[in-house]
């Protein structure tokens, strides 16, 4: 591998590792406060790609306008989620997942009545061409969900950190039963860590909208990757995702661009293997008392 | 962007060992024109006198491959209404209307072989339309037991032990394999040949012929991977297959979601060479590059309101039918643009009709001899033969001639119309050592 290969392949990476970081946190903090695993989290990224298909491709609405747009509309997805699948199934961490991963299904036949099965749908790109980084090329597109990932994760930050809902939301991850006896409603702070990790993914998938092809089955592609970085991180921990996602990403990059697309994903699971067995808890994952 | 010699379509087909036929095509401007036996002209009544033939479409309807499947419905339905318009298709002495009865196999083998046993024994239908690859392996034994024909898309279906089932309406790999004789020939300054598709049965073999013909035309391959049908993100991948420095990218039989995605990649990354690719479906693309970025761009799938056809035309008509019928606003409104699939279907259709009206019979072993023993059968692009023995084991292969279309402007128009089989006689036993070589050969898979 060149020097010029080298440079293009850690700024691929460092887009790769973005992409998973605002896939994946939005995962690790549903399951952060109600210890289940959302199986439909795919499905909410493409909703948050068609969301953008409708009101940017079809619509003609700014892409700024659409993305936002795409925020609301997943949260509300996860609202209804937490209330019609997640709450009714907290005694039951089986029939959680089980109706979650029943969901992503119905979700996709949906969509796929609604806009077809279709070759891809075609998301024009709004913002064309690339930057030049010490040699590498990055599309602007892909440069956006840097800084884009960047502020959403700093807000995440600021909001669970110095704000009372934030806070209430990290005592119900910590501990639920105590939170609930200093007083904190349960069930609004799950339904906003859905609403939140659907605001996430929504966002994830509008921003990717205009790269990854936006069909009802583009939800399947990154469950898995979102999985693996959760796990590696340690399955409640923002922190952790983040900094599994970026691992990751470079993994992924370097050994597709040195083999393929097959022995990355296996090398990416044989590290989790690897993580879980020198730290069962994940990277940043806390041993539980 | 390299820049092109200066080696127009005329002195293309002048320097070239092309048919006559292509040379009086290009120097005219117009497709291949074989007589019809179906169609208004062969028409001698409008009224049907015998019973109906039941056609089969068994594919995709529903699920990640219906993009392969649903379209063809289009296409056939619009061929059938045609040739009932016209009172049916003539047997013998009877016009006799044709009807079609759709099975959605999901793309799953044992989805396939349910649906061939419903189609065969419940619609009693005589021939399947099909999209192949797994549902081809799984239903061939029964279809064979049956003697039912099984029109595959993909050529690489065909296999000596599987004599009912024929294909090549897409015209892979053969497209794959003339698009770096093209090259060789309009852009003789350049060398080097970077050649990638998804790792399926299908993207192996016919990469497998492409590298073949790449070598056999003096191409330097630079490149020749497979990336993983699971891949998502191409920057990686493009990166390695820009680090060989290529003057052409080849896209092979990549997937129009693939293509859309490693064409973006190559813009983003700055490649400055020609693009070749088996389909390049345009109006995606030019959502993510700008048009001059795909200018020269080659690939075999014309568009029918291309001028090269002439105009009335068969491919014209189509064009018009399937926008009255499907189009925005339309009684049967598909929300979409038309696409190649929409019409790949009716290649062999139309090919396996026209042999039914020569052999004067539905018997497919007799129709299979009687357009195995033709010069030329009519198809919707130009006159195509039966042939494939040397490369599949068995003469099941359609064969029209294949377009070379370079984008324009962000148009893809036909360049030339090419006789595959001169070409690939006089070269085939270096292209076959080189799929040999690759474990690709049919009696090798």
């Amino acid at each position: 591998m060149d020097l010029p290969t080298i440079i293009q392949t850690v700024a691929n990476s460092i887009v790769a590792g973005s992409v998973y970081a605002v896939i994946a946190v939005g995962l690790a903090m549903a399951f952060g406060v109600m210890k289940m695993a959302n199986f439909a989290h795919g499905e909410f990224f493409m909703v948050g790609a068609y969301t953008v298909y409708v009101f940017y491709a079809l619509m003609g609405w700014p892409f700024p306008a659409a993305v936002l747009m795409a925020i609301p509309v997943v949260a509300l997805l996860g609202v209804a989620t937490e209330r019609f699948i997640f709450r009714p199934t907290r005694e039951n961490v089986l029939a959680g997942f089980m109706a979650t991963a029943g969901l992503a299904f119905i979700m996709q036949v949906l969509v796929g009545q609604i806009w077809g099965v279709g070759l891809m749908r075609s998301v024009p790109t709004p913002y064309m061409g690339a930057m030049d980084l010490a040699g590498a090329r990055v599309g602007w597109q892909r440069v956006i969900v840097i800084p884009s990932a960047a502020v959403m994760l700093l807000a995440l930050w600021y909001f669970l950190r110095h704000m009372k809902a934030g806070k209430a939301l990290r005592a119900c991850a910590q501990d639920p039963e105590t939170a609930r006896l200093q007083g904190i409603n349960i069930n609004r702070m799950t339904m906003l860590a859905m609403a939140i990790s659907g605001a996430l993914a929504g966002l994830a998938g509008a921003l990717m909208a205009p790269i990854h092809p936006v069909t009802p089955y583009m939800g399947h592609s990154v469950i898995l990757t979102a999985f693996i970085v959760v796990v590696m991180g340690g399955m409640d921990s923002i922190a952790g995702a983040i900094i599994a996602a970026v691992l990751l990403g470079f993994i992924h990059t370097f050994v597709t661009t040195l083999s393929d697309a097959v022995t990355a994903q296996m090398v990416g699971v044989a590290c989790m293997a690897v993580v879980l067995i020198v730290r069962p808890q994940g990277l940043l994952g806390r041993v539980k008392a | 962007m390299v820049k092109k010699t200066g080696i127009s379509r005329r002195d293309f087909f002048t320097k070239s060992s092309m048919t006559i036929a292509a040379a009086a095509a290009a120097a005219g401007g117009a497709a291949f024109e074989v007589p019809s036996l179906i169609g208004p002209a062969a028409a001698q009544t409008n009224e049907p006198t015998g019973d109906p033939i039941h056609i089969g479409f068994l594919a995709a309807l529903s699920g990640p491959d219906a993009g392969w499947g649903l379209p063809g419905l289009t296409g056939n339905q619009l061929f059938i209404d045609r040739v009932n318009a016209e009172g049916g298709l003539l047997v013998g002495n009877e016009r006799r209307p044709l009807k079609m009865f759709a099975f959605d196999d999901e793309a799953t083998g044992s989805k396939a072989l349910q649906g061939a046993k419903q189609l065969v024994l419940e619609n009693d239908v005589k021939f399947i339309s099909a999209i192949g690859g797994n549902p081809a392996d799984a239903t061939h034994p029964y279809l064979t037991k049956m003697k039912v024909i099984y029109a595959s898309l993909i050529s690489t279906d065909i296999k000596p032990d599987r004599p009912y089932l024929i294909a090549g309406g897409d015209v892979t790999p053969r497209i794959d394999m003339l698009r770096p004789f093209y090259h060789r020939f309009v852009n003789r300054d350049l060398h080097r040949w970077a050649v990638i598709s998804q790792d399926d049965t299908i993207g192996l073999t016919s990469q497998a012929w492409e590298v073949g013909s790449a070598l056999s035309d003096g191409w330097d391959v630079v490149y020749d991977e497979h990336y993983a049908i699971e891949t998502t993100d191409f920057a990686p991948v493009v990166t390695a297959m820009l680090a060989t420095n290529p003057d052409v990218v080849s896209l092979n039989l990549s997937y129009p979601t693939f293509v859309v995605q490693i064409i973006e990649q190559l813009y983003l990354q700055g490649y400055e060479g020609l693009i070749s690719a088996n389909y390049l479906d345009t109006e995606s693309i030019l959502q993510k590059v700008p048009a001059e970025f795909l200018e020269g761009a080659t690939d075999s799938f014309p568009l029918f309101d291309d001028p090269w056809w002439g105009s009335p035309s068969w491919q014209h008509n189509f064009i018009e039918d399937w926008m009255a019928r499907y189009g925005p606003g339309a009684p049967e409104d598909v929300h979409r643009e038309i696409t190649g699939i929409d019409w790949d279907h009716v290649i062999t259709l139309k090919v396996w009709a026209e042999g039914v009206t020569l052999a004067g019979t539905i018997d497919p072993d007799q129709v299979l001899e009687t357009m195995r023993a033709q010069e030329a059968i009519p198809s919707i692009l130009g006159p195509a033969t039966m042939r494939g023995k040397d490369m599949w084991g068995i003469d099941n292969m359609i064969s029209p001639p294949i377009p070379i279309n370079e984008v324009r402007n962000g148009t893809k128009r036909v360049q030339a119309q090419i006789r595959f089989e001169q070409w690939f006689e006089s070269r085939k036993d270096e292209i076959i050592k080189v799929v040999e070589e690759k474990g690709q050969m049919h009696y090798q898979r």
